[in-house]
C-alpha cells in the first residue's frame, strides 16, 4: 500500500482533515467551519467548536478514505500563521497522534500550503500567486529559494474587509458571496478610495468610505446597497489586479495562480484571467474545494517537506502565529 | 498629432502603460501610453489613467529643475493619456545588476542615493523606486523614470516608505547583494544632507525599521 499522510488544518474558522498518499492522490477531505451567530471570529469560540468536533472530523476522514488510523505514515499540521488558540489545537492533536502511532510529524506554513496545493491540482510549475482570503492578501512568487512576497496588504485582508462591510450592512457571515451577488445587480459606480503603494495595497480607507456610504443620508435615495457592493468590489479588485499585473510585469513568470477563499469570486477571476492573457501567462484558479482552507493542502506540503528534510522533533512543532511565508526556505524546489 | 509626429513600434508592454518608440519633430522619443485596462470598469479606469498621466508629466517637468536626470517631456495628451518624452538609450538597472562588479554597484547605488535624497529634500516622493525604474546609460549616467505614483510630501513617513520599497525590491531580486547595495545607497542618500538637516535624514532611515515592524506577522522581538 502507498504511504499515507494525514493533514490537519487549524488556523482560523476551518478545522479540516485531509488524507492523501505521497503521490498526491487524495482519499478524503472533511471540513468543519465555524460560522458566528453575530460579529466576527472570536478566537475563544472558534477554539471551543474545534475542540468539540475534532474527533468526529478525524474519524469521518478516516472512514471516507476507508482506512484505519494505523495505516497513516505521516502527520502534517498547520503550524503558522493564524489564531494562536486555534493553531494550538491542531498542533497538540498532531503531536498526540504522532506519539501514539509512533510516526513522523511535520509542521507546515499555511500560506505556502495554499500555493503548493495549487501547483499540484492545477499542474502548474512556477506561478505568480495571488493569494486572497479572510486573513491574507499576498502576491508571491518563488525566487532565491523562498516564496518571496512582492506585494501585500498594509492593513486589512481583502476577505476581512468585505466580510466586515457585509456585517455593517446587516448581512450574515460569510459576507463575500452575498456581496458578490448584490454587486452583480448594479452598474452604478460610486467613486471610492483606490490605494496602491508600489506593489502594496491598503483597504482600510476603502472600508471606511464604504461604511460612511451606508450611514449617509443619501443611502436608499441616490444609491442602494447593490451600488455600494458593486463599487466596493470594482475598486478593491481593480487594486488587486493592478498589483498582480505589476508583479507579473516585474518578474515575468509564465503562469498565474489564484487561490484562497476570495478566489471563488467570479468577478475577480475574470479580472485576473484578463491580465494573465495580456501578458501571455497561463491562468489557473485553484478548484474551490482546495482554494479555501483545507487539510489536504497541509498534508501535501507536509509530504514535500518531509521528503526533503525529514521529520520535525516535538520541540520543533511549537506554533508560530506570526510567521511570514518569506521567512521559510523551500528545500523541495531547489 | 501631425505628420511630424510618428509612433513607430512597441518596445515594451508594462503593467500600466505601453511604450512606443517614434519621432517627434525630428527627435527620438518614447510615447508612454496608459492604455485602457479592460478588466476595470471604464469610469474607474479613466479616472486612474488621467490622474496618473497628468501627475507623472507634472512631476517630470518639476524635478528636472533640481538637476535630476529624467526624460524631457515634449507633449502631454490627457484624452489618450499619453506622454511624449525623450528616448533614453540605456539599460534597466534590473537587467544588468547581477553582472555588475562590486565597485560599479557601489558607485551606482551611491549616486542613486544622492538622486533620491535630492528629490526628497525638495518635497518629492517617487513612489515606485524599483530597479526597473532606473536606467543606466552607456556613459554611466543614471536616469529615473516612471513617476506615475509620484507624490508631493515632506513627511518623514512618506520618505521612509519610498526607501523601504527599494529595500524590499533589492532583497527579493537575484544577484543583487542587497546589503552591500542598500548600504551604498544609504551612504549616498545621507551625503546630500548637511549638519542642519542630517537629523531628519537619520530619522527617515531609522523609520524604515519602524515600517518593517508594522508589517504583517512580525515576530514580537523584531517589533520596536
Amino acid at each position: 500500500m502507498k504511504k499515507l499522510c494525514l493533514g490537519i488544518e487549524s488556523t482560523a474558522h476551518t478545522f479540516s482533515v485531509g488524507i492523501l498518499d505521497f503521490d498526491g492522490n487524495i482519499y478524503s477531505l472533511i471540513n468543519d467551519i465555524f460560522i458566528p451567530e453575530e460579529g466576527g471570529l472570536h478566537p475563544g469560540l472558534v477554539r471551543e467548536q474545534h475542540l468539540n468536533n475534532f474527533m468526529k472530523i478525524i474519524n469521518s476522514a478516516l472512514s471516507e478514505a476507508q482506512i484505519s488510523v494505523n495505516n497513516i505514515n505521516l502527520i502534517a499540521f498547520s503550524q503558522s500563521p493564524g489564531l494562536g488558540p486555534v493553531l494550538k489545537i491542531g498542533a497538540w492533536i498532531s503531536r498526540m497522534l504522532s506519539q501514539m502511532l509512533d510516526i513522523p510529524i511535520v509542521g507546515v506554513n499555511h500560506c505556502i500550503a495554499h500555493i503548493e496545493i495549487g501547483r499540484l491540482k492545477c499542474n502548474i510549475e512556477d506561478p505568480l500567486t495571488l493569494y486572497v482570503s479572510g486573513g491574507n492578501t499576498i502576491v508571491s512568487a518563488f525566487e532565491s529559494n523562498r516564496y518571496q512576497i512582492f506585494g501585500e496588504t498594509l492593513d486589512l485582508a481583502i476577505g476581512n474587509m468585505i466580510d466586515s462591510f457585509a456585517r455593517d450592512a446587516g448581512l450574515q457571515h460569510p459576507g463575500g458571496p452575498k456581496i458578490e451577488k448584490l454587486a452583480s445587480k448594479s452598474d452604478n459606480y460610486i467613486p471610492l478610495p483606490y490605494v496602491v503603494k508600489g506593489m502594496d495595497l491598503s483597504f482600510s480607507g476603502l472600508y471606511t468610505a464604504a461604511k460612511y456610504l451606508l450611514q449617509s443620508g443619501e443611502y436608499g435615495k441616490k444609491y442602494n446597497l447593490n451600488d455600494i457592493a458593486y463599487s466596493l468590489q470594482e475598486t478593491a479588485f481593480g487594486m488587486l489586479s493592478e498589483v498582480t499585473e505589476r508583479a507579473l510585469a516585474h518578474i515575468e513568470k509564465r503562469e498565474v495562480l489564484l487561490t484562497g477563499g476570495v478566489a471563488a469570486n467570479k468577478r475577480l477571476q475574470s479580472m485576473i484571467k484578463y491580465i494573465s492573457k495580456e501578458h501571455d501567462a497561463r491562468f489557473e484558479v485553484v478548484p474551490l474545494k482546495y482554494a479555501g482552507d483545507n487539510g489536504v493542502m497541509i498534508g501535501w506540503t507536509g509530504i514535500l517537506r518531509y521528503q526533503a528534510e525529514g521529520s520535525h522533533t516535538i520541540s520543533d512543532t511549537i506554533i508560530k502565529p506570526k510567521e511570514r511565508m518569506d521567512q521559510i526556505t523551500i528545500p523541495w524546489r531547489s | 498629432m501631425s505628420s511630424d509626429v510618428k509612433k513607430e513600434k512597441i518596445i515594451r508592454k508594462g503593467a500600466e502603460a505601453s511604450l512606443y518608440s517614434g519621432y517627434w519633430f525630428g527627435k527620438n522619443v518614447i510615447f508612454k501610453c496608459r492604455i485602457p485596462k479592460k478588466y476595470r470598469i471604464e469610469e474607474l479606469d479613466k479616472r486612474i489613467r488621467t490622474e496618473r498621466t497628468l501627475n507623472e508629466a507634472r512631476a517630470l517637468i518639476k524635478v528636472k529643475n533640481y538637476g535630476i536626470n529624467v526624460p524631457q517631456v515634449f507633449e502631454i495628451d490627457s484624452t489618450t493619456s499619453t506622454i511624449v518624452m525623450k528616448y533614453i538609450q540605456g539599460n534597466k538597472l534590473k537587467d544588468i545588476l547581477a553582472n555588475l562588479d562590486d565597485d560599479l554597484k557601489k558607485k551606482y547605488f551611491y549616486e542613486i542615493g544622492r538622486t533620491i535624497a535630492t528629490l526628497h529634500k525638495n518635497g518629492h516622493i517617487h513612489g515606485d523606486i524599483t530597479t526597473s525604474n532606473i536606467i543606466i546609460t552607456s556613459e554611466g549616467n543614471i536616469f529615473l523614470i516612471d513617476f506615475g505614483l509620484h507624490e508631493y510630501s515632506d513627511t518623514i513617513e512618506d520618505k521612509s516608505v519610498d526607501l523601504h520599497l527599494l529595500k524590499r525590491v533589492l532583497i527579493s531580486s537575484r544577484g543583487s547583494n542587497y546589503e552591500y547595495c542598500f548600504n551604498a545607497f544609504l551612504e549616498g542618500y545621507r551625503s546630500r544632507y548637511r549638519e542642519i538637516d542630517i537629523n531628519e535624514c537619520d530619522e527617515i532611515i531609522k523609520n524604515i525599521k519602524a515600517i518593517e515592524s508594522r508589517g504583517r506577522y512580525i515576530k514580537p522581538e523584531d517589533r520596536l
